[in-house]
């Protein structure tokens, strides 16, 4: 257990560290997300938080900007250790945190959003004119000439608002900057740019950290890189050191097959598959999926990969082409059609889109049941007899104290195993996946890519909406990867991550 | 290719954006002077007209000024139709006739404002009970307190407060001046001073204006403060109208729907963070309007509600249009 002082001691090469966490530890009800985590970075210095979704990377940058309190370990600033019991005192210690959903009142303007708190005032009255010289000072600063300080947030493509958000950090005088997944929403073209404004941060002496899973922009811009696997710290080293097969080696860390359901070994006659399908954000869509398969759908954020998803499962119809399932034509023009025609969907946020969190675990798995029983259906049809829900619970392998427990009190893996038993008794002809595992532990991951496996064996489709490359590579069939709204690829399951990655970027030089 | 990244769709489509009070108050001013023409009534159409319109509208006005803030912060506030009858009630019992009880009325009535308000607020902050719920619970007590201790009239207000309702400078009322300065000053505040921005921030997005350091309970309790000061002032002013305060003269009035209605209409959106005074204020002179226009041509009064309830509806669903417009 010398994680920490690893750490501390790998990255204290020149200077002392801006920030130092020490033996950090975390559990949730369930999960154990931090062990003993050290983790350290220096003034004027990028470094890379690396590892799978789940990894602990969020929770512990929640720990240091004061969102969670750490169950053990310590955090010293400047050598100095600190608590923080509240967001606004690691604000005001100088640490901000851009995430990836951005923090910004939409329907205010730039500069309100960067004096937000602390708006320059004389008796309670905003000085505009001043707010709006610093706030124009600030963006020049960022060589953000672009952005109107009088700009409605609402108005400004994402990248601008990114910007916004950084602006925003820094006017608080932030030293400590954690950038989270900054470019996952950010177009080829403004990606470039906003590499130069992390290293502008970087040379103004901001220590940064930059949590990424794209690898070219990690070896790019990184002076240190620390690996994160299953909430436990694998290592820390000087970009020089590594290289891109080193990081993810020490990312994924565990004998796949072990992990991953053997891939189907027969597959039948198509049983989903789209021509031409097209609606307002994805166009040129060509897709089939045969039984027996799990066809993973690859794509970076924005890639069109979700909205996919939920045209199929009429979320956001297709305006354009054609869906086939089981050789009929259909037209999934709501969920309840979709349904209609044998097509069944889990939603990415299970918690907003899939459950009902204050009710039991049982109506939550017979919900899809209940929808398609008539008006007058008894409440006691066979379906919903204790011994039913029992069954269906043993099928996915649920782990409640009772049918009645309410399914906020479970692990993330068991609430998502509801959604699949739902779906399991529904049996529809496809089933398709979002983000199947994302942020649920290891071994119920496992569980859920075997029930994936044994539905598709069942000579059903099965569809796996993915951002997790090593989830993509390992699960799927076949691999279809899509950028900018449209298909860009196939590839067979046994492909890398880096031929996906390579597709998905549209980049050639990856592997560098 | 179609635009696939969320980014792109941001700029592009917005409908060009007209300034919802103006085009409320033309629509309400075309409408009611086509009424009057048709109804061989052409001479109603004078600045003494629209002043007499202003004032169907001043008592509404005050409480939904308040209500204005209520919502911006993200609450809401059901409990003003029985704190307008709560201070209409007090205002007359204290004074009792009596012109120099008239200053130690007023201030009792704005303090009892005050206090409910805090209440209100801190129920919902700190006890973390839903607004609707929270401000119906705090409306049933006033109620309840107010019915069991007085069943009619209560006192009466001497002719030097009568001076709000009936008092006029020029050809203006002192109580639609009173109301529109009031609205005045709620608008410049909300758009010029820290409080304003904060009201905004909290309504916009509660955890991000947390961290931003401000102090989102204090903001809420504030703005429940307001929004239970405008009730009481529609209370003297109703006092001040019929000469006496009676404890059904805000449920009379649904001053709690209706405010909540006129706030809506004026754009102000029931999840916060967007709005302001001059929608608001501009909902109230409509209603005034479909009042004028409809006593004038002699329909009856629950015709009216049917109105009131489609304008309502179209309005909300006019935003909503225009939100996916540019959301999509």
């Amino acid at each position: 257990m010398t994680g920490g002082d690893e750490t501390a001691a790998a990255s204290a090469g020149e200077g002392a560290p801006a920030f130092e966490m020490r033996g950090i530890t975390k559990t949730f009800p369930g999960v154990t997300a931090l062990a003993d985590v050290g983790f350290a970075c220096r003034a004027g210095e990028i470094h890379a938080l690396c590892g799978e979704n789940g990894a602990g990377k969020s929770t512990l940058i929640k720990i240091l900007s004061g969102v969670y309190r750490a169950d053990a370990g310590e955090i010293r600033l400047g050598g100095r250790p600190v608590r923080f019991d509240h967001p606004v005192e690691a604000r005001d210690a100088g640490i901000s945190v851009v995430h990836q959903e951005l923090s910004l009142l939409p329907d205010r303007t730039v500069a309100d959003n960067l004096f937000l708190g602390r708006e320059p005032a004389r008796f309670g009255v905003i000085d505009r004119g001043v707010m709006r010289r610093r706030a124009r000072e600030a963006l020049d600063d960022l060589f953000a000439e672009a952005i109107a300080p009088d700009a409605l947030v609402r108005d400004l493509p994402l990248a601008q608002q990114q910007v916004v958000e950084i602006a925003k950090a820094l006017a608080f005088e932030a030293r400590i900057v954690v950038l989270d997944e900054p470019t996952a929403a950010l177009e080829e073209h403004e990606v470039a740019a906003f590499k130069a404004l992390v290293l502008r941060l970087r040379d103004r002496g901001v220590a940064v950290v930059y949590i990424s899973h794209r690898m070219p922009e990690v070896f790019e811009l990184a002076d240190t890189i620390t690996v994160l696997k299953d909430g436990r710290h694998v290592l820390t080293a000087p970009r020089g050191e590594l290289d891109v097969g080193a990081v993810v080696r020490a990312m994924v860390g565990r004998a796949l097959e072990d992990f991953f359901p053997p891939r189907a070994e027969t597959v039948g006659e198509p049983v989903l598959s789209v021509a031409g399908g097209a609606n307002d954000r994805i166009a040129g869509i060509d897709v089939a999926v045969r039984r027996g398969e799990i066809v993973g759908i690859a794509g970076l954020e924005g890639s069109g990969k979700a909205a996919l998803g939920r045209a199929l499962f009429g979320l956001e119809p297709f305006e354009a082409g054609t869906v086939r399932v089981g050789g009929r034509d259909v037209h999934p023009g709501s969920p309840r059609a979709a349904i209609a025609a044998g097509i069944g969907y889990l939603p990415e946020d299970r918690k907003a889109e899939g459950l009902a969190l204050m009710q039991s675990v049982r109506d939550n798995c017979m919900l899809t049941m209940r929808a398609v029983a008539g008006l007058f259906g008894r409440p006691d049809a066979p379906q919903t007899r204790p011994a039913e829900v029992e069954r269906m619970m043993r099928a996915v392998d649920i782990r409640a104290a009772s049918p009645d427990q309410e399914v906020r009190l479970l692990s993330g893996g068991n609430q998502q195993k509801a959604i699949v038993a739902r779906w399991f008794a529904r049996d529809p002809e496809v089933l398709i996946f979002a983000e199947p595992t994302r942020g649920i532990d290891v071994n119920a991951k496992a569980a859920i890519y075997r029930l994936m496996r044994d539905y598709a064996a069942a000579g059903k489709g099965v569809v796996m909406i993915s951002s997790d490359l090593p989830e993509i590579v390992g699960v799927s069939d076949r691999i279809v990867v899509m950028r900018a709204g449209t298909v860009v690829g196939e590839l067979s399951g046994g492909a890398g991550e880096e031929d996906v990655m390579r597709l998905a970027t549209g980049h050639t030089e990856v592997a560098a | 290719m179609t635009a696939t990244v969320g980014s792109a769709a941001g700029a592009g489509r917005r409908l060009p954006r007209i300034p919802v009070p103006a085009a409320l108050i033309l629509g309400g001013v075309l409408a009611w002077a086509v009424t009057m023409v048709a109804a061989g009534q052409p001479g109603q159409i004078s600045v003494d007209g629209f002043v007499s319109i202003l004032q169907r509208a001043t008592a509404l006005g005050f409480v939904a000024i308040g209500q204005t803030f209520a919502i911006l912060v993200g609450s809401i506030d059901l409990s003003v139709a029985n704190l307008v009858s709560v201070a209409a009630v007090m205002a007359s019992f204290i004074m009792q006739g009596d012109p120099a009880m008239i200053v130690p009325a007023v201030v009792a009535v704005l303090a009892i404002g005050a206090a409910v308000g805090l209440a209100n607020g801190l129920i919902v902050t700190q006890l973390g009970v839903n607004p609707l719920i929270a401000t119906l619970g705090t409306g049933l007590i006033l109620q309840g307190v107010l019915s069991t201790s007085f069943q009619n009239f209560a006192g009466a207000v001497p002719e030097a407060f009568q001076v709000f309702a009936y008092g006029q400078i020029g050809p203006f009322p002192i109580g639609v001046l009173t109301m529109l300065g009031m609205a005045a000053v709620a608008g410049l505040t909300l758009k010029y001073t820290v409080f304003g921005a904060r009201i905004y921030a909290v309504g916009g997005n509660r955890d991000g204006a947390r961290l931003a350091g401000i102090k989102t309970t204090r903001v809420v309790i504030q703005a429940h403060m307001l929004c239970s000061l405008g009730a009481a002032m529609t209370g003297l002013y109703l006092a001040s109208r019929l000469r006496s305060g009676a404890p059904w003269v805000g449920r009379d009035g649904v001053y709690d729907l209706e405010s909540i209605a006129v706030v809506v209409i004026g754009g102000t959106i029931l999840a916060g963070g967007r709005g302001g005074v001059a929608g608001t204020i501009a909902g109230v002179i409509v209603f005034a309007f479909i009042d004028a226009i409809f006593n004038t041509i002699g329909i009856d009064a629950y015709l009216k509600q049917v109105l009131r309830g489609a304008i309502i509806i179209a309005a909300v669903a006019a935003y909503a249009y225009r939100m996916k417009g540019h959301v999509a």
